[in-house]
């Protein structure tokens, strides 16, 4: 059956920014990604056309893969955010909407393609050499010597994620098992290269999220008719692994293709089989006590070694392979002839059986001190488990993040609205000199300035869903959410606290609404000592990239003459 | 058969204007292709742009072929190619439409219109193929300025000859009209600093010698897929260079980190542990003392495979890069060895390390020598995204610097477009220093841009006394621009009008038994936009007298015939299609089910012993 299918020619659109549809399709993803952000972010329930299963999320890495536009234009837009994220791990919609705000602004302000273009690419450069400089009045920089910081910054990931619907003391106690194990994972004696091990995630359904665990070792489904080990009490000396990366089953895969004739009588089988228990032989002379196979062991041989005390473990997969060898430093074997060399065996200090709900695993201790380990997360069902191992996920990347770069960023929208007033206020500086070097006026180049400050703002002020207002205050720029009824003198009175909760209210005197005019000032910058004291954090290196990136998404967007697209 | 030509040639070519135009130019903008299986490309480049476009009107095919073949020699010019044949076959048109001489002899003023149009063509053609060059080499080389190499010696940083023009203004010009204004010095830069680091390999002979600055050119550009990453997720500006070779694989073994120095590396090209019983042989197996059991058989393929492991180890060697996947046996045993392996080698950069390194690859596994091991600098994981990379660096030697580059861009299509444009600046490169025998341009000649060519052109063509007006669009405001590139332009021009001229009028006469009055006919029941016309004769459906007459085409000079498409005719008979020449549907979709492997199998079939394979499962 064959049929022929005409191709249609392409679809061209001229100019898309000019194109009503396509602006009103992006207002449309602008509100649907603000309406996600934040601790207080609306959940979104994502379902395909046919059925199949219904997520409930409000992170970046599910949604924007989730999201799919019929505009080639709109899909640019969130390819790149996806690829921040798949590298960066955090920030995504920081970046997704703070890209779709500067767009819709520059558009509004009418400015020219190519000048607004160059006019934001000066204007981040001001942005990361601010960042990146030590004087930097948003950074605080982070202190291995203590993991409050490090817990601080988990527990700030884990918040802005409200469809894992955890608790207050839930989400303190998921920080600290991830920022266990990460510490876990870093070697603690290395010799110039250091390698970061691993962390295995288990999730588990069902069981309540204070029974999450983090586990030193490997975690691995118990064998069939295994589940009467009996536990080792006193831990003994270490105990002798063997690893095979190939199948134990009797296929012999290196052959090739040509005919094989068997002589009557001759059973090949049981030929195959004969070399096989020789290796179970040999391994159960060398005194090793756990066998574990990436593929399938022959049964006959599982009976084998396990009618001689050696737990055997089949089908662990590829996945597991590698941090099994980390863990027991064995050589993965997958010769059938020459005999087993002693330094090819690794070592693993117990095992012992885990019980998780209806679920019991093998619980492999490392021999020495190493750097894998195993977190086994439980929840109540699927789809927030599922939020959960990607938050736990994301916060892992994080973290390992700060090792190359020790710096967080203050939270809660200060480090945006602190960033717009810096800007403004290195711009009123030298507008004319810069604006001479763009060749374009100096109110063209205010207006882009003001279209990137307030986008910014935007950005802050799109972490408040419900109805409540956003300020500024004018000595730091930090970013303040208040009721709407609150008059100057209940502010003044009250202990309410900043974005980041950084500063407390009796200590700025002026606000101001955002995205309303205000003087321009100098952003005060906290004394270092103070900065540690701040609540919420967010990851130095992903919130930077994430700046970068969506700045030059929007070049790129703005350079954008035509679209053509193939409707085959 | 008129109908083909003055009016659709120009609306056609018009139409490849329009989008081209967009793009023109520092001021021009990018184009966004969604191609049919949902990946996006973003580009600048003409050549890129046109190819992506999903055309039907073969002139239009014709002109992006000739587009193509153009831009793959010189690496720029496409988008100038096609403004300057429009704005030619305009010319041509509006002069041919007022030229009263051939109003007699034709019958319409359409045919004496075209017939005037094509004597003008020719008249040009046989100006261009005469007089140009000595009119380029007279009036606009002496405005040439010469691209000084010099820059790209690690010493000569200060800007020593003042007269030359300096390969970065080039590159970044480039760049500016390849890439936008927001990153073009970057890349300048960047590039700039790649051949800087390449050029000290040729230390010994004069730097800013042109024909080494050829080689070089041309070496970069035949391996940049084997020199550049691409990574995707992060701001061009984290783009960087990196000593010696990222090899686009991850080690197969456990890399334990220990190499010894220096690193010594095999190359094979085949797998170590080949499968011994072969389609053609037979293995017989018996049992007892006169029988040989099947695993005395794989007793002896792994115990070979073992001295050859022997025989690696006394020579020391602890990296084994593969061309193809090699057994689970391989591996373990290379671990035993304390050696690593990385399977599944691109062929090119295989090419490449060999050329660094100066090892041949072992083809026979039995016959390792000194000669196949090279010894590298150091040898390590590399992370690059989401991808882990082995990362080679080759020892200092004779001042070589070798390096490659990392491209990141927020997505594949950036990337893409950001390699796509540093390959073709060193393809200008090279094009630029690319020695020419007999020509009156010397090597390494570039011009300011922004239209300075194609003014001192037009004027000197003035001068000429000629009446042709070569009308350029002067929109152009590029900052340099190379000379020599233009010559091939205008080489390829004169190719392309040549093509035009033969496919608008009607050549075809002169063919020996060829019904042209029924061909016409046919065609004349059709729009013109629909005839179309093709080059191969790739048509299944041709029966045997057209294929003699396509055979016969094919002989002579001309290779341009018309045919229906051929959708709407699916249900011709044989004798319907004898009427046909050509067709020019190149390609055929053939839709069989899903992609993918599939099994064809009748259905009492599935039981069958032949359908089953003898595997040792559960027993």
């Amino acid at each position: 059956m064959s049929r022929l299918v005409g191709k249609s020619p392409a679809l061209c659109t001229d100019l898309p920014l000019e194109n009503s549809d396509i602006l009103n399709k992006l207002h449309l993803l602008g509100q649907l990604l603000r309406s996600c952000f934040g601790p207080s972010g609306r959940l979104k329930h994502i379902h395909n056309n046919i059925g199949g299963q219904v997520v409930t999320t409000s992170t970046s890495s599910v949604l924007l893969p989730a999201i799919y536009s019929s505009t080639p234009f709109l899909n640019l837009i969130l390819a790149s955010i996806r690829n921040h994220v798949s590298r960066l791990g955090d920030c995504g919609l920081f970046a997704a909407i703070l890209c779709v705000t500067l767009i819709e602004k520059v558009k509004q302000s009418g400015l020219r393609q190519n000048e607004a273009i160059r006019i934001n690419k000066h204007l981040l450069g001001l942005c990361t050499t601010y960042l990146e400089d030590k004087e930097c009045g948003c950074k605080v920089k982070l202190d291995f010597s203590s993991s409050h910081n490090l817990i601080k910054l988990v527990r700030n990931i884990l918040c802005s994620k409200p469809a894992t619907m955890l608790r207050e003391y839930e989400t303190l106690h998921i920080s600290k098992l991830a920022v266990e194990a990460f510490l876990l994972t870093v070697p603690s004696n290395s010799n110039g290269v250091v390698t970061l091990g691993m962390t295995v995630i288990v999730p588990i359904e069902g069981l309540p999220v204070m029974e999450s665990k983090v586990f030193p070792g490997l975690l691995v489904d118990v064998p069939v008719g295994f589940e009467d080990l009996e536990p080792r009490n006193q831990p003994c000396s270490p105990l002798r692994v063997v690893l095979f990366s190939t199948s134990l089953a009797g296929h012999l895969s290196e052959i090739g293709d040509g005919p094989i004739e068997v002589q009557y009588g001759t059973d090949m089988d049981s030929q195959i089989l004969d070399q096989l228990l020789e290796i179970g032989k040999q391994v159960f002379k060398d005194n090793v006590k756990i066998c574990v196979c990436q593929k399938v062991i022959h049964p006959v041989l599982q009976q084998f070694l396990r009618s001689h005390g050696v737990i055997v473990v089949e089908r662990v997969g590829i996945n597991l392979m590698q941090p099994l060898v980390q863990l027991t430093g064995a050589q993965p074997l997958a010769t059938l002839h020459s005999t087993i060399p002693h330094k090819a065996y690794g070592q693993v200090g117990n095992v012992t059986l885990r019980q998780f709900g209806s679920k019991s695993m093998l619980h492999l201790y490392p021999a020495e001190e190493s750097v894998i380990c195993t977190t086994v997360l439980c929840h109540r069902n699927e789809t927030i488990l599922n939020e959960l191992k990607v938050a736990c996920q994301k916060t892992e990347h994080v973290l390992r993040l700060t090792l190359r770069e020790p710096f967080a960023l203050l939270g809660g929208g200060c480090t945006e609205t602190h960033l717009a007033a810096y800007i403004r206020h290195q711009v009123r500086c030298d507008a004319a000199g810069s604006a001479s070097v763009f060749g374009c006026l100096q109110t063209e180049y205010l207006l882009g300035v003001e279209a990137f400050c307030s986008s910014l703002e935007s950005v802050a002020a799109a972490l408040q869903h419900d109805s409540e207002d956003s300020l500024i205050d004018l000595t730091c720029a930090h970013h303040w959410t208040l009721p709407k009824d609150v008059t100057q003198e209940d502010m003044e009175s009250c202990e309410r606290k900043c974005g980041c909760g950084l500063i407390k209210m009796s200590q700025t005197k002026k606000w101001c609404h955002l995205n309303t005019k205000y003087p321009v000032f100098s952003p005060a910058s906290l004394s270092p000592d103070v900065t540690v004291h701040a609540d919420v954090l967010d990851s130095f290196t992903a919130k930077l990239n994430a700046l970068q990136v969506a700045i030059e998404t929007v070049n790129v967007v703005l350079d954008i003459r035509y679209t053509i697209q193939d409707v085959n | 058969l008129s109908k083909v030509g003055s009016k659709h040639v120009l609306q056609t070519v018009c139409a490849l204007e329009a989008v081209i135009l967009r793009t023109f130019g520092p001021e021009g903008g990018q184009v966004l292709f969604t191609r049919d299986n949902g990946h996006s490309m973003l580009s600048r480049s003409g050549t890129r742009i046109l190819t992506a476009l999903r055309l039907d009107h073969p002139l239009a095919r014709m002109m992006v072929e000739c587009v193509w073949k153009h831009s793959g020699k010189t690496g720029d010019g496409s988008k100038s190619f096609i403004l300057l044949v429009a704005s030619l076959l305009r010319t041509i048109y509006t002069a041919a439409s007022k030229d009263p001489n051939g109003s007699q002899v034709y019958n319409s003023r359409e045919a004496a219109a075209s017939a005037a149009a094509r004597r003008l063509a020719d008249q040009m053609l046989a100006f261009a193929l005469e007089k140009l060059d000595d009119l380029i080499a007279l009036s606009v080389t002496p405005y040439g300025l010469n691209l000084s190499a010099e820059v790209l010696t690690a010493s000569a940083q200060s800007s020593s000859n003042s007269d030359g023009v300096h390969v970065e203004t080039l590159l970044a010009s480039f760049f500016r009209t390849r890439l936008g204004c927001a990153h073009c010095d970057f890349m300048g830069e960047l590039v700039c600093k790649m051949l800087r680091h390449w050029s000290r390999k040729n230390d010994e002979c004069s730097p800013s010698d042109k024909i080494g600055s050829f080689q070089r050119s041309s070496f970069l550009n035949d391996n940049f897929p084997a020199l550049h990453t691409p990574l995707s997720g992060f701001p061009v500006t984290c783009s960087r260079l990196i000593e010696g070779q990222i090899i686009h694989r991850d080690y197969a073994t456990h890399y334990h980190g220990n190499h010894q120095h220096p690193v010594k590396a095999v190359v094979f090209t085949m797998s170590l542990q080949p499968k011994w019983l072969n389609a053609g042989d037979m293995l017989e197996i018996g049992s007892g003392p006169h029988g040989k059991s099947i695993m005395h058989f794989s007793a002896w393929a792994e115990s070979s495979l073992e001295h050859i492991f022997a025989t690696l180890k006394t020579l020391g060697v602890s990296l084994l890069l593969s061309a193809v996947k090699q057994s689970e046996a391989v591996l373990t045993l290379a671990t035993r060895a304390e050696m690593c392996v990385v399977e599944c080698v691109d062929e090119d950069e295989l090419a490449l390390f060999l050329h660094l390194s100066g090892v041949t690859a072992v083809s026979d596994y039995r016959g390792i020598r000194p000669g196949h091991i090279a010894s590298l600098a150091f040898c390590r994981p590399m992370l690059l995204g989401a991808h882990r990379y082995v990362h080679v660096g080759y020892p200092d030697s004779k001042g070589t610097q070798p390096c490659s580059v990392i491209i990141c861009g927020l997505g594949e299509g950036q990337t893409d477009q950001y390699a796509g444009a540093v390959q073709d600046v060193i393809r200008t490169l090279r094009t630029t220093w690319e020695p020419l025998g007999a020509s009156v341009i010397s090597p390494g000649c570039v011009i300011p841009a922004g239209g300075t060519f194609e003014f001192l052109l037009h004027h000197a063509l003035l001068q000429h006394g000629r009446s042709q007006q070569i009308i350029i669009n002067l929109r152009i405001l590029r900052l340099e621009y190379i000379f020599k590139k233009k010559k091939k332009r205008w080489d390829r021009w004169q190719k392309s009008l040549r093509k035009l001229r033969n496919a608008h009028h009607t050549p075809l006469r002169n063919i020996p038994q060829v019904d042209w009055e029924r061909v016409s006919a046919v065609i004349e029941c059709k729009r013109c936009s629909e005839v179309h016309l093709y080059v191969n004769n790739h048509v299944r459906k041709l029966s045997n007298s057209s294929e003699k007459r396509c055979s016969l085409l094919s002989t002579t000079s001309v290779n341009v015939a018309i045919v229906l498409p051929a959708q709407p005719h699916l249900r011709w008979t044989d004798a319907k299609w004898n009427r046909v020449l050509w067709s020019d549907e190149s390609t055929f979709q053939l839709v069989l089910g899903s992609c993918g492997h599939c099994v064809l199998q009748a259905k009492e079939e599935n039981n069958h012993l032949e359908s089953y394979r003898s595997n040792v499962q559960k027993p």
